[in-house]
């Protein structure tokens, strides 16, 4: 099927959208593998962008668009690329498709949800809430095609999903497939996950009701989040005026993640919007060891939330979270660096500023590429015809990942150039 | 208008990690020591002040402050240090060197922290017992004196001249140097905080208070297993040291008998003296060496977190041991009547010699200074 020009793009991220739909636009064919049900991944999740304050629903839906026009752009989801053989040129990949059990017939009409029986955690909203095992991952998912969750499903022996659907769209007897391509070149664009609090013992993460992620944070306050949208917290649903960022959860430590995640600065900023603009009388603290906003832009944002008088930026990191059994509020003590002072705190809710994880870090890419030890594809490492975008390579913002995702469509196309 | 003239100290940054303090400079600041600290007062919480002062070179600042040694190196913050710059042994190395500023005569306190001194220094007690044997004549063909063919350490070193003498000058000096080491350090925290002035005596009380339950030494968590090692060790040197003066009170009558005085105490009630104090002895040394090798297991079991020690904590935990092993041991090969007996029994000696004459420069002498810190932290309020 190798027409010599296509390019295999591995994660349908932001990253992985945009090289694809660059690659596409200049006259060769892409093929996306996304392992999650929906294109989008973590921009998807957000609320909104730093430091514009506009929704990435937006964006997202333009690239949306763009594939959809586009007849030489194929996608797979539930898909991972199993193996990867050949060069630059003349790769062979073998992608696994999950079932989705639900083939293109669907609707969307969510008479599945309504009938399966099997409550399951929500993961798109990192567990705030749960879902079914019969489910649409978000409401402006894409593909807008419901999935049945195997590891949860009863399958055949409940069946209540395909009797509830009117358009045959649900087979609960779909195998695993195998799509084997050639491609000419290979855009690395996997992505990241957040790191996992629950490691962070003495900030109580996982394990304090009203200590959420920055992630968490971000489906919270999205429109089509657990909530509505309503910044409410998790223990007993009520409105979060006095609230508190602790940065570096993880990040800039060697016991956890040696390296600093570079966003977590800015999207804690952006989050102190969040509150401040929901609730005109709320408090927002800001715990750091720096405030990290690099570029002009960045820096500006943090200028302006710093003139905020109900914001408090404090020098000094967060180093114990316990919780208030009674009331479910958070205990947070710091040393207020500038001060002199160690303090101890009351807030209604906290957001650990959690760091990114390369989702290399625990899958690795089947090919002949070498690794940073904190998981990070190692660029020099690797060869003609294989490209790493965003933050595959290390931490990185949207906006940037972008660009070295158009960069990385061009030495795609570059490959298939001289392949030809 | 408060103008500061920082002068860094560039030997002494340098010093401070020749001595232990390594990871000084990958500190960034970001006080999570401070946070996970149990021990330090909430205002100018230690150690992030003291890893900043000592990246700048302020020894006058770190020495003239009761912090350093209300630091009881739980190892807290190094093992949650997110950079590896082990606050608690960087704080251990300046208290080893707050010792050479401060301890009289100064020199002293590099010797016994400097492996190349180890032989000079245990020769010492060493040379000081081989001449006084071989004034005896033990050395030639004088036999060693015995009791109905039985091991007595009094008849080989008569207590009166020699054991005594040479102990009763030992201590009287480390006693006077460790007075005068504190002393200094009292002025030097007194000039830095001169409005420190709350009541001495209720210091002292809560100090001591504070001391015998091990209150400090209880808030650590990650080497909480230290509390009990520390305890055994600290107890059984208050029983040996019981021992010691009722030992010493024993042999009185002898000292008079020696001058021709009689002082007609009844023989019996000297014999249930030693049987106390023989009690009191063995169950300290027991306690003394199980303690000892707490310490050690502790140091082993936490070396990851906490790092393992240098030369300095090494040394007198190993004297600790080697003067609790060769205690016993002297005790029953006397008893088995072997000859093995006598070099052990001067073996320990030396190390007593060792551990007490050399305190005021060791690590023993952590128990003045921290002392002194604790009643100066609590009469100047820096701590309740």
């Amino acid at each position: 099927m190798s027409d010599g020009k296509s390019i295999l793009v591995i994660g349908g991220g932001m990253s992985g959208l945009t090289a694809a739909i660059e690659a596409a636009e200049a006259g060769n064919s892409a093929v996306i593998v996304e392992k999650s049900p929906f294109l989008g991944g973590r921009v998807s999740q957000l609320n909104k962008y730093f430091p514009k304050l506009c929704p990435p629903n937006c964006g997202l839906e333009i690239n949306f668009k763009r594939i959809k026009n586009s007849a030489d752009i194929t996608s797979y989801t539930l898909a991972e690329v199993e193996n990867i053989s050949g060069d630059e040129g003349n790769y062979d990949v073998t992608v696994k498709l999950k079932p989705r059990y639900v083939n293109d017939k669907c609707v969307g009409c969510n008479a599945c949800y309504e009938a399966c029986p099997v409550e399951m955690p929500n993961e798109f909203n990192f567990g705030l809430n749960n879902t079914r095992a019969a489910y649409i991952p978000h409401n402006q998912a894409f593909p807008f095609k419901y999935v049945i969750d195997d590891r949860f499903c009863k399958g055949a022996a409940c069946k209540k999903c395909a009797e509830a659907c009117k358009y045959d769209a649900i087979h609960l007897d779909m195998k695993p497939e195998t799509v084997k391509l050639k491609v000419s070149a290979i855009v690395m664009a996997t992505g990241w996950e957040l790191y996992d609090t629950s490691k962070l013992d003495i900030l109580g993460g996982g394990k304090i009701k009203n200590v959420i992620t920055n992630m968490q944070m971000e489906r919270l306050a999205s429109p089509n989040g657990p909530t509505a949208g309503k910044i409410l917290r998790p223990s007993d649903g009520k409105e979060v005026k006095n609230i508190a960022f602790v940065q570096c959860a993880g990040s800039r430590d060697e016991n956890h993640l040696a390296y600093c995640s570079y966003i977590c600065c800015m999207a804690s900023l952006k989050q102190v919007t969040y509150i401040r603009d929901q609730y005109p009388d709320s408090k927002a603290r800001v715990f750091y060891i720096d405030i990290r906003t690099p570029g002009t832009r960045y820096e500006q944002f943090y200028w302006k939330i710093k003139e905020d008088p109900n914001v408090t930026l404090t020098k000094g990191k967060v180093a114990k979270i316990t919780e208030d059994a009674a009331t479910g509020d958070v205990v947070l003590v710091a040393e207020d660096i500038l001060a002199g002072k160690k303090i101890t705190e009351k807030y209604d809710m906290v957001v650990l500023a959690a760091g990114m994880v390369p989702s290399t870090k625990a899958s690795k890419i089947p090919a002949d590429i070498k690794y940073t030890d904190d998981g990070f594809v190692l660029p020099s490492s690797l060869k003609k015809g294989l490209y790493a975008v965003g933050t595959v390579k290390s931490p990185l913002d949207v906006a940037k990942s972008v660009q070295d995702a158009t960069g990385a469509a061009v030495k795609g196309i570059q490959s298939a150039r001289r392949s030809k | 208008m408060a103008e500061q003239v920082i002068k860094p100290d560039l030997n002494f940054i340098n010093d401070v990690i020749a001595s232990g303090g390594e990871s000084l400079k990958k500190c960034f600041q970001c006080a999570t020591c401070s946070v996970v600290c149990n021990v330090t007062p909430d205002d100018k919480p230690f150690p992030r002040k003291e890893m900043l002062q000592a990246q700048w070179g302020l020894k006058d600042k770190l020495f003239a402050n009761p912090d350093i040694w209300l630091c009881h190196q739980c190892s807290d913050c190094t093992a949650y240090c997110p950079r590896g710059a082990k606050p608690g042994e960087v704080l251990g190395a300046i208290r080893k060197m707050s010792l050479q500023e401060f301890s009289v005569p100064g020199f002293m306190a590099k010797m016994v922290n400097d492996p190349k001194f180890l032989l000079v220094l245990l020769g010492v007690p060493a040379l000081l017992y081989i001449l006084i044997i071989a004034a005896q004549g033990f050395f030639g063909d004088v036999s060693i004196p015995t009791e109905d063919g039985k091991i007595v350490y009094g008849k080989f070193l008569f207590s009166l001249y020699y054991v005594d003498t040479v102990f009763t000058a030992a201590a009287l000096f480390a006693v006077f140097s460790l007075f005068l080491g504190v002393t200094k350090y009292w002025k030097a925290m007194s000039s830095a905080a001169p409005n420190a002035k709350g009541s001495f005596g209720k210091a002292l009380g809560d100090t001591i208070k504070e001391i015998i339950g091990h209150n400090r030494f209880k808030k650590c968590e990650v080497t909480k297993a230290r509390a009990t090692a520390h305890m055994l060790v600290f107890y059984s040197f208050i029983g040996l040291f019981i021992t010691t003066i009722l030992a010493f009170a024993k042999v009185i009558p002898e000292y008079f008998e020696h001058f021709g005085v009689h002082l007609g105490i009844d023989n019996s009630l000297l014999d249930v003296l030693t049987i106390i104090y023989k009690i009191i002895g063995n169950i300290s040394a027991a306690a003394l060496i199980l303690g000892i090798l707490l310490v050690m297991s502790n140091r082993f079991k936490n070396q990851v977190k906490a790092g393992l020690g240098g030369y300095y904590d090494w040394l007198f935990i190993l004297l600790v041991a080697g003067v609790g092993v060769t205690g016993l041991l002297a005790q029953f090969l006397r008893m088995a009547n072997t000859p093995v007996a006598y070099p052990t029994y001067v073996a320990h000696l030396c190390m007593v010699f060792f551990l007490f004459a050399y305190a005021p420069f060791s690590k023993m002498a952590h128990m003045a200074y921290r002392a002194t810190a604790m009643i100066f932290a609590k009469q100047s309020a820096r701590e309740q």
